[in-house]
Protein backbone atom coordinates (compact mmCIF):
# COMPACT_ATOMS: atom_id res chain seq x y z
CA UNK A 1 0.00 0.00 0.00
CA UNK A 2 1.33 3.48 -0.93
CA UNK A 3 0.48 7.23 0.19
CA UNK A 4 0.05 9.92 -2.79
CA UNK A 5 2.39 12.40 -0.41
CA UNK A 6 0.58 15.18 -2.24
CA UNK A 7 -2.60 14.60 -0.81
CA UNK A 8 -2.07 13.16 2.53
CA UNK A 9 -2.24 14.95 5.83
CA UNK A 10 -1.07 12.98 8.61
CA UNK A 11 -4.32 12.53 10.24
CA UNK A 12 -3.34 9.31 11.08
CA UNK A 13 -6.86 7.83 10.64
CA UNK A 14 -5.84 4.91 9.12
CA UNK A 15 -3.12 3.93 11.62
CA UNK A 16 -5.44 1.71 13.97
CA UNK A 17 -6.59 0.15 11.05
CA UNK A 18 -3.51 -1.44 9.73
CA UNK A 19 -3.67 -5.25 11.16
CA UNK A 20 0.50 -5.03 11.60
CA UNK A 21 0.33 -2.12 13.81
CA UNK A 22 2.69 0.96 13.81
CA UNK A 23 4.47 0.50 10.45
CA UNK A 24 3.77 4.54 9.35
CA UNK A 25 5.97 7.08 10.19
CA UNK A 26 5.32 10.89 9.67
CA UNK A 27 7.35 12.77 7.40
CA UNK A 28 7.54 16.43 6.15
CA UNK A 29 6.66 17.25 2.55
CA UNK A 30 9.70 18.94 0.85
CA UNK A 31 7.86 21.00 -1.88
CA UNK A 32 4.63 22.05 0.03
CA UNK A 33 5.38 23.82 3.18
CA UNK A 34 4.13 23.08 6.51
CA UNK A 35 2.49 19.83 4.92
CA UNK A 36 3.24 16.47 6.87
CA UNK A 37 2.35 13.47 5.42
CA UNK A 38 2.90 9.63 6.29
CA UNK A 39 4.91 7.27 4.55
CA UNK A 40 4.59 3.10 5.09
CA UNK A 41 6.96 1.15 5.78
CA UNK A 42 7.06 -0.52 2.28
CA UNK A 43 9.46 -4.08 3.82
CA UNK A 44 6.51 -4.06 7.02
CA UNK A 45 3.49 -4.11 4.56
CA UNK A 46 1.59 -6.55 3.13
CA UNK A 47 -0.10 -5.21 0.57
CA UNK A 48 -3.00 -6.88 2.77
CA UNK A 49 -5.72 -3.12 1.46
CA UNK A 50 -7.64 -3.27 4.89
CA UNK A 51 -6.44 0.45 5.30
CA UNK A 52 -7.58 1.21 2.12
CA UNK A 53 -10.88 -1.06 2.26
CA UNK A 54 -11.37 0.86 5.34
CA UNK A 55 -12.23 3.74 3.44
CA UNK A 56 -11.26 6.28 6.41
CA UNK A 57 -8.69 8.42 4.62
CA UNK A 58 -10.83 12.13 4.07
CA UNK A 59 -8.57 12.83 1.06
CA UNK A 60 -8.17 9.83 -0.62
CA UNK A 61 -4.55 9.38 -0.24
CA UNK A 62 -4.21 5.60 0.10
CA UNK A 63 -3.40 3.31 -3.39
CA UNK A 64 -2.80 0.33 -4.25
CA UNK A 65 -0.44 -0.09 -7.30
CA UNK A 66 0.19 -3.35 -9.36
CA UNK A 67 2.80 -4.57 -7.84
CA UNK A 68 5.43 -6.46 -9.90
CA UNK A 69 6.84 -10.49 -9.27
CA UNK A 70 8.01 -10.84 -6.66
CA UNK A 71 5.98 -8.93 -4.17
CA UNK A 72 3.02 -9.46 -6.15
CA UNK A 73 3.29 -12.49 -3.39
CA UNK A 74 2.29 -10.61 -0.51
CA UNK A 75 -1.07 -9.52 -1.92
CA UNK A 76 -1.94 -13.02 -3.06
CA UNK A 77 -1.28 -14.42 0.57
CA UNK A 78 -2.27 -10.78 2.90
CA UNK A 79 -5.55 -9.60 0.98
CA UNK A 80 -8.46 -11.90 1.28
CA UNK A 81 -10.04 -10.31 -1.57
CA UNK A 82 -7.23 -11.91 -3.93
CA UNK A 83 -7.48 -14.95 -5.36
CA UNK A 84 -4.28 -17.04 -5.98
CA UNK A 85 -5.26 -19.31 -10.01
CA UNK A 86 -2.81 -21.65 -8.66
CA UNK A 87 -5.43 -22.93 -5.22
CA UNK A 88 -8.52 -21.72 -7.38
CA UNK A 89 -10.17 -20.68 -3.76
CA UNK A 90 -10.26 -17.66 -2.62
CA UNK A 91 -8.33 -17.07 0.92
CA UNK A 92 -4.21 -17.75 1.32
CA UNK A 93 -5.15 -21.90 1.31
CA UNK A 94 -6.97 -24.53 -0.05
CA UNK A 95 -10.28 -26.54 0.84
CA UNK A 96 -8.39 -28.65 2.95
CA UNK A 97 -11.44 -30.92 5.31
CA UNK A 98 -14.03 -28.14 3.65
CA UNK A 99 -14.84 -30.63 1.26
CA UNK A 100 -13.36 -34.03 2.44
CA UNK A 101 -16.81 -35.49 1.93
CA UNK A 102 -17.14 -35.32 -1.55
CA UNK A 103 -12.88 -35.04 -2.45
CA UNK A 104 -11.50 -38.07 0.09
CA UNK A 105 -8.85 -35.76 0.28
CA UNK A 106 -8.09 -36.85 3.73
CA UNK A 107 -8.46 -41.25 3.84
CA UNK A 108 -8.64 -43.27 7.36
CA UNK A 109 -4.41 -42.96 8.41
CA UNK A 110 -3.50 -39.78 6.97
CA UNK A 111 -3.63 -37.02 9.26
CA UNK A 112 -3.66 -33.04 7.45
CA UNK A 113 -1.04 -30.56 9.34
CA UNK A 114 -1.27 -27.23 8.30
CA UNK A 115 1.26 -24.64 10.16
CA UNK A 116 0.21 -20.71 8.94
CA UNK A 117 3.00 -18.40 9.86
CA UNK A 118 2.21 -15.35 11.19
CA UNK A 119 -1.00 -15.69 12.26
CA UNK A 120 -2.84 -14.13 14.30
CA UNK A 121 -1.31 -11.03 13.08
CA UNK A 122 1.99 -10.84 13.21
CA UNK A 123 3.15 -11.40 9.97
CA UNK A 124 5.84 -14.03 8.39
CA UNK A 125 9.15 -13.54 6.07
CA UNK A 126 9.11 -16.18 3.65
CA UNK A 127 12.31 -16.78 4.95
CA UNK A 128 10.69 -18.60 7.81
CA UNK A 129 7.97 -20.58 6.21
CA UNK A 130 11.07 -22.20 3.94
CA UNK A 131 12.45 -23.25 7.10
CA UNK A 132 9.25 -24.85 8.68
CA UNK A 133 8.78 -26.44 4.78
CA UNK A 134 12.02 -27.72 4.71
CA UNK A 135 12.34 -29.20 8.45
CA UNK A 136 8.90 -31.61 7.28
CA UNK A 137 9.94 -32.40 3.93
CA UNK A 138 12.13 -34.99 5.19
CA UNK A 139 9.22 -36.68 7.23
CA UNK A 140 7.14 -37.65 4.35
CA UNK A 141 5.18 -34.82 4.52
CA UNK A 142 3.12 -34.46 1.22
CA UNK A 143 2.61 -30.62 0.69
CA UNK A 144 -0.61 -29.85 -0.85
CA UNK A 145 -0.26 -29.43 -4.76
CA UNK A 146 -2.18 -26.68 -4.93
CA UNK A 147 -1.47 -24.03 -1.77
CA UNK A 148 -0.04 -21.24 -2.80
CA UNK A 149 3.08 -21.90 -0.45
CA UNK A 150 3.45 -24.94 -2.18
CA UNK A 151 3.88 -23.06 -5.78
CA UNK A 152 5.88 -20.76 -4.56
CA UNK A 153 8.58 -23.69 -3.95
CA UNK A 154 11.57 -24.02 -6.04
CA UNK A 155 12.02 -27.77 -5.27
CA UNK A 156 8.60 -29.42 -3.62
CA UNK A 157 10.28 -32.52 -2.42
CA UNK A 158 12.68 -30.30 -0.11
CA UNK A 159 10.35 -27.79 0.93
CA UNK A 160 12.83 -25.09 -0.84
CA UNK A 161 11.33 -22.06 -1.43
CA UNK A 162 12.28 -19.83 -4.55
CA UNK A 163 15.53 -17.42 -3.64
CA UNK A 164 13.81 -13.87 -4.82
CA UNK A 165 10.20 -14.79 -2.57
CA UNK A 166 12.21 -15.16 0.51
CA UNK A 167 12.67 -11.56 1.92
CA UNK A 168 8.67 -10.83 0.95
CA UNK A 169 6.23 -10.78 3.96
CA UNK A 170 2.63 -12.26 4.30
CA UNK A 171 0.11 -11.39 7.00
CA UNK A 172 0.17 -15.07 7.14
CA UNK A 173 1.33 -17.81 4.78
CA UNK A 174 0.01 -21.09 5.62
CA UNK A 175 1.61 -24.63 4.60
CA UNK A 176 -0.77 -27.21 3.82
CA UNK A 177 -0.63 -31.00 3.37
CA UNK A 178 -0.73 -34.33 4.90
CA UNK A 179 1.39 -37.27 6.10
CA UNK A 180 0.68 -40.97 7.80
CA UNK A 181 -0.79 -41.31 10.70
CA UNK A 182 2.13 -43.15 12.71
CA UNK A 183 4.74 -40.30 11.49
CA UNK A 184 2.49 -37.55 12.84
CA UNK A 185 4.71 -37.78 17.02
CA UNK A 186 7.93 -36.80 14.61
CA UNK A 187 6.47 -34.54 13.00
CA UNK A 188 4.72 -32.51 15.79
CA UNK A 189 8.05 -32.63 17.66
CA UNK A 190 9.87 -31.69 14.39
CA UNK A 191 7.61 -28.52 14.45
CA UNK A 192 7.61 -27.66 18.07
CA UNK A 193 11.94 -27.47 17.49
CA UNK A 194 11.48 -25.27 14.29
CA UNK A 195 9.18 -22.77 16.17
CA UNK A 196 12.40 -22.05 18.43
CA UNK A 197 14.17 -20.77 15.18
CA UNK A 198 11.47 -18.44 13.08
CA UNK A 199 11.04 -14.59 14.15
CA UNK A 200 7.62 -14.70 14.43
CA UNK A 201 4.45 -17.08 15.83
CA UNK A 202 2.33 -19.56 13.56
CA UNK A 203 -0.72 -21.37 14.69
CA UNK A 204 -0.91 -25.48 13.92
CA UNK A 205 -4.09 -27.42 12.86
CA UNK A 206 -4.39 -31.34 12.30
CA UNK A 207 -7.03 -32.96 10.44
CA UNK A 208 -8.66 -36.61 10.72
CA UNK A 209 -11.16 -38.63 9.12
CA UNK A 210 -13.87 -39.40 11.95
CA UNK A 211 -14.56 -43.33 12.12
CA UNK A 212 -18.36 -44.08 11.89
CA UNK A 213 -17.22 -45.96 15.13
CA UNK A 214 -14.33 -45.57 17.55
CA UNK A 215 -12.12 -42.83 18.74
CA UNK A 216 -10.68 -40.24 16.77
CA UNK A 217 -7.36 -41.64 16.10
CA UNK A 218 -5.18 -38.47 16.62
CA UNK A 219 -6.59 -37.58 19.89
CA UNK A 220 -5.30 -40.68 21.93
CA UNK A 221 -1.38 -39.70 20.26
CA UNK A 222 -1.92 -35.71 21.68
CA UNK A 223 -2.87 -36.78 24.89
CA UNK A 224 -0.38 -39.12 25.21
CA UNK A 225 2.22 -36.52 23.82
CA UNK A 226 0.69 -34.00 26.39
CA UNK A 227 -0.20 -31.59 22.74
CA UNK A 228 -2.90 -29.05 23.68
CA UNK A 229 -5.86 -28.93 21.27
CA UNK A 230 -8.50 -26.04 21.32
CA UNK A 231 -12.27 -26.90 22.80
CA UNK A 232 -13.42 -25.59 19.35
CA UNK A 233 -12.61 -27.05 16.17
CA UNK A 234 -14.32 -27.29 12.30
CA UNK A 235 -16.42 -29.77 11.38
CA UNK A 236 -17.21 -31.22 8.19
CA UNK A 237 -21.07 -32.95 8.63
CA UNK A 238 -20.69 -34.78 5.55
CA UNK A 239 -23.76 -33.10 3.30
CA UNK A 240 -21.50 -32.61 0.07
CA UNK A 241 -22.86 -34.55 -3.02
CA UNK A 242 -22.00 -37.21 -4.70
CA UNK A 243 -20.70 -38.50 -1.01
CA UNK A 244 -16.70 -40.13 -1.35
CA UNK A 245 -16.53 -44.00 -0.39
CA UNK A 246 -14.19 -44.04 2.38
CA UNK A 247 -15.04 -47.16 3.42
CA UNK A 248 -16.45 -50.01 1.00
CA UNK B 1 -7.76 -21.96 4.49
CA UNK B 2 -8.66 -22.12 7.98
CA UNK B 3 -9.92 -18.59 8.84
CA UNK B 4 -12.90 -20.21 11.25
CA UNK B 5 -10.73 -22.04 13.26
CA UNK B 6 -8.30 -20.54 15.72
CA UNK B 7 -11.00 -18.15 17.56
CA UNK B 8 -9.75 -17.64 21.19
CA UNK B 9 -11.79 -18.09 24.46
CA UNK B 10 -13.35 -20.29 27.12
CA UNK B 11 -16.23 -22.11 26.97
CA UNK B 12 -18.77 -19.89 27.87
CA UNK B 13 -17.65 -16.94 25.41
CA UNK B 14 -17.36 -19.96 22.48
CA UNK B 15 -21.07 -21.75 23.46
CA UNK B 16 -23.15 -19.64 21.39
CA UNK B 17 -20.35 -19.21 18.17
CA UNK B 18 -20.61 -20.94 15.44
CA UNK B 19 -19.32 -20.50 11.85
CA UNK B 20 -21.34 -22.16 9.24
CA UNK B 21 -19.53 -22.39 5.31
CA UNK B 22 -20.78 -24.16 2.38
CA UNK B 23 -17.65 -25.12 -0.44
CA UNK B 24 -18.19 -26.52 -3.56
CA UNK B 25 -15.06 -28.83 -4.22
CA UNK B 26 -12.66 -28.29 -7.58
CA UNK B 27 -13.07 -31.50 -9.82
CA UNK B 28 -16.49 -32.66 -7.96
CA UNK B 29 -19.34 -30.54 -7.97
CA UNK B 30 -17.65 -27.16 -8.56
CA UNK B 31 -18.50 -26.90 -12.36
CA UNK B 32 -22.09 -25.22 -12.31
CA UNK B 33 -22.14 -24.98 -8.19
CA UNK B 34 -23.62 -21.39 -8.20
CA UNK B 35 -26.94 -21.93 -7.65
CA UNK B 36 -26.17 -24.15 -5.34
CA UNK B 37 -24.12 -22.22 -3.13
CA UNK B 38 -27.01 -19.56 -3.76
CA UNK B 39 -29.45 -22.02 -2.07
CA UNK B 40 -27.68 -22.51 0.81
CA UNK B 41 -26.94 -19.06 0.98
CA UNK B 42 -30.54 -18.63 0.52
CA UNK B 43 -31.75 -21.12 3.42
CA UNK B 44 -29.00 -20.14 6.40
CA UNK B 45 -30.56 -16.19 5.88
CA UNK B 46 -33.76 -17.53 6.79
CA UNK B 47 -32.52 -19.06 10.04
CA UNK B 48 -31.59 -15.08 11.44
CA UNK B 49 -27.73 -15.19 11.47
CA UNK B 50 -26.11 -12.52 13.06
CA UNK B 51 -23.54 -12.03 10.03
CA UNK B 52 -23.01 -13.31 6.50
CA UNK B 53 -20.70 -12.89 3.89
CA UNK B 54 -18.72 -14.15 0.73
CA UNK B 55 -15.09 -13.17 0.84
CA UNK B 56 -15.08 -11.55 -2.70
CA UNK B 57 -18.27 -9.26 -2.23
CA UNK B 58 -18.42 -8.45 1.76
CA UNK B 59 -20.83 -9.45 4.30
CA UNK B 60 -24.41 -7.76 4.89
CA UNK B 61 -22.79 -5.13 7.23
CA UNK B 62 -20.65 -4.10 3.83
CA UNK B 63 -23.37 -4.33 1.42
CA UNK B 64 -27.03 -6.17 1.20
CA UNK B 65 -28.01 -9.94 0.83
CA UNK B 66 -28.98 -9.25 -2.37
CA UNK B 67 -25.92 -8.38 -3.67
CA UNK B 68 -24.03 -11.33 -2.26
CA UNK B 69 -26.50 -13.47 -3.46
CA UNK B 70 -26.86 -11.67 -6.84
CA UNK B 71 -22.88 -12.08 -7.25
CA UNK B 72 -22.19 -15.74 -6.39
CA UNK B 73 -20.31 -18.13 -8.64
CA UNK B 74 -18.99 -21.19 -9.06
CA UNK B 75 -16.63 -21.77 -6.58
CA UNK B 76 -17.91 -19.15 -4.32
CA UNK B 77 -16.78 -19.88 -0.53
CA UNK B 78 -19.68 -18.53 1.48
CA UNK B 79 -19.79 -17.91 5.77
CA UNK B 80 -22.63 -17.99 7.91
CA UNK B 81 -22.43 -16.91 11.72
CA UNK B 82 -24.82 -17.76 14.28
CA UNK B 83 -24.54 -16.56 17.81
CA UNK B 84 -27.29 -19.49 18.57
CA UNK B 85 -27.52 -22.86 18.81
CA UNK B 86 -30.86 -23.48 18.18
CA UNK B 87 -30.58 -21.69 14.66
CA UNK B 88 -27.79 -23.92 13.38
CA UNK B 89 -29.77 -26.84 14.65
CA UNK B 90 -32.84 -25.41 12.72
CA UNK B 91 -30.29 -24.93 9.75
CA UNK B 92 -29.01 -28.53 9.68
CA UNK B 93 -32.18 -29.82 9.73
CA UNK B 94 -33.18 -28.23 6.22
CA UNK B 95 -30.27 -28.28 5.25
CA UNK B 96 -30.67 -32.41 5.69
CA UNK B 97 -33.45 -31.95 3.75
CA UNK B 98 -33.01 -29.84 1.30
CA UNK B 99 -29.52 -30.87 0.57
CA UNK B 100 -27.82 -28.12 -2.01
CA UNK B 101 -25.12 -30.44 -2.66
CA UNK B 102 -22.28 -28.12 -1.52
CA UNK B 103 -20.06 -29.30 1.46
CA UNK B 104 -20.91 -27.95 4.75
CA UNK B 105 -18.27 -27.47 7.89
CA UNK B 106 -19.71 -25.90 11.36
CA UNK B 107 -16.88 -24.32 12.95
CA UNK B 108 -17.60 -24.36 17.07
CA UNK B 109 -17.02 -26.35 20.18
CA UNK B 110 -16.93 -29.48 18.92
CA UNK B 111 -18.84 -31.56 21.57
CA UNK B 112 -21.66 -28.76 20.99
CA UNK B 113 -21.26 -29.39 17.28
CA UNK B 114 -21.91 -33.34 17.89
CA UNK B 115 -24.91 -32.54 19.95
CA UNK B 116 -26.36 -30.35 17.03
CA UNK B 117 -25.44 -32.80 14.47
CA UNK B 118 -26.95 -35.67 16.38
CA UNK B 119 -30.29 -33.77 17.04
CA UNK B 120 -30.66 -32.77 13.23
CA UNK B 121 -30.08 -36.77 11.93
CA UNK B 122 -26.79 -36.18 10.70
CA UNK B 123 -24.88 -38.82 12.79
CA UNK B 124 -21.17 -38.27 13.17
CA UNK B 125 -18.72 -35.85 12.51
CA UNK B 126 -17.05 -36.28 8.91
CA UNK B 127 -13.92 -35.02 9.11
CA UNK B 128 -12.50 -32.88 12.08
CA UNK B 129 -9.81 -30.19 12.31
CA UNK B 130 -8.27 -29.44 15.76
CA UNK B 131 -6.76 -25.72 16.37
CA UNK B 132 -3.41 -26.93 18.49
CA UNK B 133 -2.83 -23.32 19.35
CA UNK B 134 0.14 -20.66 18.53
CA UNK B 135 3.46 -21.70 18.39
CA UNK B 136 6.61 -19.54 18.31
CA UNK B 137 7.52 -16.26 19.21
CA UNK B 138 4.16 -15.85 21.33
CA UNK B 139 5.99 -12.33 23.11
CA UNK B 140 4.77 -10.89 19.91
CA UNK B 141 0.91 -11.33 20.77
CA UNK B 142 -1.63 -8.70 21.86
CA UNK B 143 -3.59 -9.55 25.47
CA UNK B 144 -5.37 -12.46 24.95
CA UNK B 145 -8.56 -10.03 25.48
CA UNK B 146 -7.89 -8.49 22.15
CA UNK B 147 -7.05 -11.96 20.41
CA UNK B 148 -10.39 -13.01 21.74
CA UNK B 149 -11.98 -10.65 19.45
CA UNK B 150 -9.67 -10.21 16.58
CA UNK B 151 -9.12 -13.96 16.32
CA UNK B 152 -12.95 -13.86 14.89
CA UNK B 153 -11.14 -12.73 11.41
CA UNK B 154 -8.99 -15.55 10.35
CA UNK B 155 -7.73 -12.79 8.10
CA UNK B 156 -6.77 -10.93 10.38
CA UNK B 157 -8.16 -8.13 9.21
CA UNK B 158 -9.45 -6.95 12.31
CA UNK B 159 -6.26 -4.66 13.91
CA UNK B 160 -5.26 -4.77 17.09
CA UNK B 161 -5.05 -1.13 17.75
CA UNK B 162 -8.74 -1.35 16.46
CA UNK B 163 -10.16 -2.96 19.29
CA UNK B 164 -8.47 -0.53 21.88
CA UNK B 165 -9.56 2.45 19.48
CA UNK B 166 -13.26 1.25 19.43
CA UNK B 167 -12.92 0.82 23.07
CA UNK B 168 -11.70 4.53 23.68
CA UNK B 169 -14.04 6.13 21.26
CA UNK B 170 -17.01 4.43 23.42
CA UNK B 171 -15.57 5.95 26.45
CA UNK B 172 -15.54 8.98 24.87
CA UNK B 173 -19.25 9.05 23.67
CA UNK B 174 -18.02 9.04 20.23
CA UNK B 175 -19.50 5.58 19.16
CA UNK B 176 -22.10 3.46 20.80
CA UNK B 177 -21.19 -0.67 20.83
CA UNK B 178 -23.51 -1.73 18.56
CA UNK B 179 -21.50 0.94 15.76
CA UNK B 180 -18.70 -0.75 16.98
CA UNK B 181 -19.32 -3.91 16.61
CA UNK B 182 -20.51 -3.00 12.97
CA UNK B 183 -17.07 -1.18 12.38
CA UNK B 184 -15.30 -3.98 12.78
CA UNK B 185 -17.55 -6.86 11.16
CA UNK B 186 -16.84 -4.38 8.40
CA UNK B 187 -13.51 -5.35 8.46
CA UNK B 188 -14.15 -9.06 8.16
CA UNK B 189 -15.39 -8.82 4.87
CA UNK B 190 -16.23 -13.04 5.19
CA UNK B 191 -18.59 -12.29 7.43
CA UNK B 192 -16.93 -14.68 9.99
CA UNK B 193 -17.09 -11.74 13.46
CA UNK B 194 -20.32 -12.62 15.91
CA UNK B 195 -21.10 -9.23 16.83
CA UNK B 196 -23.02 -10.75 19.75
CA UNK B 197 -19.72 -12.23 21.19
CA UNK B 198 -17.73 -9.33 20.09
CA UNK B 199 -19.64 -7.01 21.91
CA UNK B 200 -19.76 -8.61 25.06
CA UNK B 201 -15.91 -9.34 25.41
CA UNK B 202 -16.09 -5.43 24.89
CA UNK B 203 -18.11 -4.73 27.32
CA UNK B 204 -16.00 -7.10 29.45
CA UNK B 205 -12.92 -5.24 28.07
CA UNK B 206 -14.66 -1.25 29.27
CA UNK B 207 -14.04 -1.42 32.42
CA UNK B 208 -10.22 -2.58 32.12
CA UNK B 209 -8.97 0.75 30.15
CA UNK B 210 -8.71 4.27 31.44
CA UNK B 211 -9.28 7.37 29.32
CA UNK B 212 -6.59 10.08 30.70
CA UNK B 213 -7.90 12.97 28.08
CA UNK B 214 -10.89 13.96 26.21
Amino acid sequence: MRVRDDRCIGCKRCFPYCPLGRIQTLRRHEKIPGRIYIEIDQDKCTDCGMCYRAKICPVNALYQPAEPWPREVRAILSNPLTEYKGSQVPGRGTEEMKTNDVSGRFRPGEVGVGIELGRPGVAAYFRDVEKVAMALSPLGYQFAEENPVTQFMADKKTGKLRDDVLNERATSAIIEGKCNLKNLPEVLETIKKVAEKVDTVFTVEIISKVPPEGEIPILPILKRLGYWYSINSKNNVGLGEPAFKFYQ
Amino acid sequence: MTHSLHRRGDRESLKDDFVVLGCPSTGVNKKGSAPKTREYLRIAYTHGPINEGDMKTGNIYNTTIEDILDRVTDGTIVEVTYDSRDRVVALLKELKEKRPGISITVSGVTDIVQEMMYEAGLGRIHTIEYSMGTWGQTEKLPDFDVLRITTMCGHAMIANDLVGKMIRDIKRGRRTLDEVAVEMAKCCTCGNLNLTRGKQILKEMLPLYVINSY
